[in-house]
């Protein structure tokens, strides 16, 4: 039988065979063994394993109370993007609302929006003392009656809900809008009535989108470090980020720090479960398949009420805060009277003056873009053996890299410091242990962007370079990659910007060194430079307006040049 | 000697349920310069068997050589890069971010070869398919039959001695089909490549091949030529695939070295049986529509007898006819000059020597006798 065997290149060096080696050691020592480390963190002690950690996490006040205010203020927010997003997503994708094209790009504005930033801009508008609403109001009434504290849970809510209503909105104007006319029209024809047609036909199919909204919403409002702090703290409102990131103040305590990490991974990972499994199996709405015709209600003279409460949305989530952030990065001292001291000394000062602002900036171009990058290869790698090999184990390999998405960014952060604690690499407050981070968090959207467009590219494309002789990193050269460039390239957007902005994970691991943007911005709050603060916010908030507008005009460009079929 | 030597090759994929089975213990050789068509409706292997020849999936049983060469075993396959063969896909699979000219001249590059040289080949390859002057064309400005020819002209011009092709016809329309049909061939003779053709559709099968092999549900049920394959079908699988058939129940009345008579209702026909026939044998007769001939009654023939005209459809350059023979209804296509309306009679002959008996319970393959 020795003739049988071909002379194969298979004991050959195959390119395609150290990338998926070069992934697996990726996924392991970005997510496999940090999470591990926080694992045995969360049991281990001098004594051998125990579960005192978790024990402790549930029954003391300090540390339960910061899990219970988690759930109250997931719950609340989830609750209002539910009743912020669906009137706003009904009315874009089913009626006659007027100038429904500013209604999606306030959505798309307030999900833009770093929460932090809101929270400060707030904080300036609505502070017990120097809040300047609450001053204008205090002296136009001359009572404490109409003020409002922010530092509060529903301060907390509010500050919050801008960021997740854009979740619901999203998932039920795309769900509202994929509903067929004909089966509201066969609800008609046998007597129902709009509204009653909306209630029992419409609500139901659209209400899986609707609840699967509120559950990302409810995800991504916990994990927010930022917003938290800034306004929960000075109320003594604990929550689960801020409480780990006390546990992480001298001295250290990593058990109760990963039990109680373990215990925020299990809600976030039960929500997402619930959201995926249940929820998508149960919306009924991309059944129709064929292009949908969405029937259109006419509102008469209420469309100026709907009109004028998406007009109340867009003051709250973007007109306010980035009015009142706008004001204060121009004024000497924010204050009422903002017209006599307007300056740019703020601006001068965090990009000219203050080294610590500007190598800030710095940092935080550089880690997004290195982590946008490497994920976006990673997620190629990934992607591609998930979608076109039949190697044994790839769907495991597509499972680990999802597994951040269930991680909060401040878990992530204290699995990644207790793993490189341990190993004699000192990494810790450097560059590379943000890049770390980032790219662990980051990783599962460069596997969505990378695998959504291979399934989009027919495999025959790739078979045919093979056999007119190309090599793997050939096809993948001249073929793969050229179809997937538009893509990837979104997907490397989408990581860019909340990666510019990230908070949550970066303020456990930074230094003085690796100072990042929101760091740099939270620390000058901190420490009361309320006027720096709103202009290295804005600047923050221009590099991310700049990378969406780079992206737009890469993509129509990109669209005029042949696409795949 | 053969170019190509499969030898019982099989294949299943994994997680596919009960009909995960795509080829079975298929043997097959190709001699070079060959037009072979493998040939089967949809799930019958052909498309497997072409994508293994191609060294896209590995054999779970068997090989397949090329020259003498083992490049396909379950030890493993070498890869399709190093096998210099061509290979034209369904859809085309022309590169929608290169122009015609940066599609063809990809293999060349891939093969460094100079950019004069290159170039050149280029040319030609295009003039041979009709597409100069289209170089600089995306194929979002071609039509199907022109991203067609640029497949072509891309897998022709490194010069392989082996063509795959995989339905290749199949995305265009009747009248381009038609026309491309004859240029396949022309060019398959010009060349002197050796082409693997997939296709389920048994007209050009028939006018493609030089010889096809016709497959279901993972086994080869026959290999032979167009005629071969038309006119002595090795069962009632490849009978009913190639064309219209008649297959009609019948009794073996006698038999004797080869030949004998069979008996269906009032039909009765002196015709070559299978060698294991006996009289009394339940059998199937295999009737083509076009070996039955519908004459106006009056006419003297002692085989003709008479038919009742059921349904009658007129297809322009023949009529098709449903006729009824005591309890039997056939099929029958006849020329256009005679015609017979529905309730009319006519007398009917059955060309006997284009007749094909099969035991009634061979369902499974007997190949090629």
């Amino acid at each position: 039988m020795n003739s049988d065997r071909p002379l194969t290149s298979a004991a050959r060096f195959r390119v395609e065979y150290w990338v998926g080696a070069g992934a697996v050691i990726a996924l392991i020592v970005l997510i496999v063994l940090p999470l591990f480390s926080l694992l045995w963190g969360s049991v281990a002690s001098q004594r051998g394993p125990t579960f005192e950690y978790f024990a402790r996490v549930v029954s003391e006040r300090l540390y339960f109370q910061s899990l219970v205010n988690s759930l109250i203020l997931g719950g609340w927010t989830a609750f209002f993007s539910v009743v912020i997003g669906v009137p706003m997503a009904w009315a874009v994708a089913r009626t006659d609302l007027p100038a429904r094209g500013f209604v999606k790009l306030t959505a798309t504005l307030a999900y833009l929006s770093p929460p932090f930033l809101l929270a400060i801009a707030y904080v300036n508008l609505f502070s017990p003392r120097a809040g300047v609403i609450n001053e204008f109001l205090r002296s136009a009434t001359g009572s404490t009656q109409l003020t409002f504290n922010i530092f509060s849970m529903p301060g907390l809510v509010l500050v919050t809900v801008p960021h997740t209503f854009p979740f619901v909105y999203l998932l039920a104007s795309a769900a509202l809008a994929s509903v067929d006319a004909s089966y509201e029209e066969s609800a008609q024809i046998l007597g129902a009535g709009k509204f009653r047609t909306a209630l029992s036909v419409t609500l139901p199919l659209v209400a899986p989108a609707i609840l699967s909204g509120a559950l990302i919403g409810f995800v991504n409002a916990i994990a927010l470090f930022g917003s938290q702090a800034i306004v929960g703290l000075p109320a003594r409102i604990f929550t689960l980020p801020t409480r780990i990131y006390a546990l992480f103040n001298y001295p250290p305590e990593y058990g109760l720090a990963s039990a109680l990490s373990l215990i925020f991974v299990a809600i976030t990972v039960v929500a997402l479960y619930v959201q995926r499994t249940y929820l998508e199996r149960r919306s009924y709405v991309t059944l129709a398949g064929k292009g949908s015709r969405p029937q259109r209600l006419s509102l008469g003279p209420w469309r100026w009420m709907l009109f004028a409460f998406c007009v109340l949305v867009f003051v709250v989530a973007v007109l306010l805060p980035y009015g009142s952030l706008l004001a204060v990065s121009f004024s000497k001292s924010w204050g009422l009277d903002f017209w006599k001291n307007v300056t740019l000394d703020n601006y001068r000062f965090v990009l000219f003056q203050y080294d610590v602002t500007r190598r800030a900036i710095l940092n935080s171009l550089l880690l997004a873009a290195s982590a946008a990058t490497f994920c976006i290869l990673l997620g190629t790698a990934i992607g591609w053996i998930d979608v076109r090999t039949r190697w044994r184990g790839r769907r495991f390999l597509d499972y680990v890299s999802l597994i951040p998405l269930g991680l909060p960014g401040i878990v992530m952060a204290a699995a990644l410091i207790q793993f490189w604690l341990k190993i004699p690499i000192a990494l810790y407050g450097t560059l590379a242990i943000l890049f770390l981070a980032y790219a662990a968090r980051y990783a599962p959207l460069g596997v969505r962007a990378a695998n959504a467009s291979l399934r989009q590219i027919d495999s025959s494309l790739e078979e045919s370079a093979r056999i007119l002789g190309a090599s793997w990193v050939v096809t993948m050269r001249e073929i793969t990659l050229p179809l997937m460039r538009t893509g990837l390239f979104a997907g490397w957007i989408l990581i860019f910007v909340p990666a510019i902005q990230e908070l949550s994970a970066s303020i456990l691991l930074f230094s003085s060194k690796s100072m990042t943007l929101a760091v740099a911005v939270y620390n000058l709050y901190e420490n009361g430079y309320i006027e720096p603060v709103a202009a290295l916010a804005l600047i923050n908030a221009a590099i991310i307006a700049a990378a969406i507008f780079a992206a737009n005009r890469f993509s129509d460009v990109a669209d005029r040049n042949p696409q795949p079929v | 000697m053969s170019q190509i030597e499969i030898r019982s090759l099989s294949k299943s994929y994994d997680g596919g349920g009960s009909e995960s089975v795509a080829v079975v213990d298929l043997s097959l050789a190709v001699a070079a310069g060959e037009f072979v068509t493998l040939l089967g409706p949809s799930g019958c292997g052909k498309t497997t068997t072409l994508r293994l020849i191609a060294g896209y999936l590995t054999p779970d049983a068997g090989t397949i050589s090329v020259s003498g060469r083992v490049l396909s075993s379950t030890k493993g396959v070498v890869t399709p890069e190093e096998r210099g063969m061509g290979m034209v896909f369904q859809n085309y699979a022309v590169w929608p971010h290169k122009t015609v000219y940066e599609n063809v001249v990809f293999g060349l590059r891939v093969r460094k070869i100079g950019a004069v040289d290159a170039r050149e080949r280029v040319a030609r390859l295009l003039e041979l398919v009709n597409l100069s002057g289209l170089e600089s064309r995306y194929p979002s400005e071609l039509s199907g039959g022109q991203q067609q020819r640029v497949a072509l002209a891309r897998s022709l011009v490194v010069e392989p001695a082996i063509l795959l092709l995989d339905e290749p016809l199949s995305n265009l329309d009747a009248k381009l089909r038609e026309h491309m049909r004859t240029e396949l061939k022309a060019l398959q003779r010009r060349t002197g490549i050796t082409f693997i053709y997939v296709t389920h559709d048994q007209s050009e099968a028939l006018a493609l091949s030089d010889r096809i092999a016709v497959m279901d549900r993972g086994r080869l049920q026959q290999y032979g030529t167009p005629r071969e394959v038309y006119r002595r079908p090795a069962n009632r699988i490849v009978a009913d695939f190639m064309g219209l058939v008649n297959l009609v129940p019948a009794r073996v009345r006698e038999a004797e070295g080869g030949r004998g008579a069979v008996e269906a209702g009032p039909l009765q026909l002196a015709i070559a049986l299978p060698a294991i026939a006996r009289a009394g044998d339940r059998v199937d007769l295999a009737i083509r529509p076009e070996s039955i001939r519908l004459t106006v009654p009056g006419g003297a023939s002692a085989e003709a007898m008479r038919a009742r005209i059921v349904e009658q459809s007129y297809l322009g350059n023949m009529n098709e006819y449903v006729v009824a023979v005591g309890d039997l209804r056939l099929r029958v296509q006849a020329g256009p000059e005679a015609e017979f309306a529905p309730g009319s009679e006519a007398l009917m002959s059955v060309d006997a020597e284009q007749c094909n008996v099969f035991m009634a319970d061979d369902d499974e393959s007997r190949l090629g006798e």
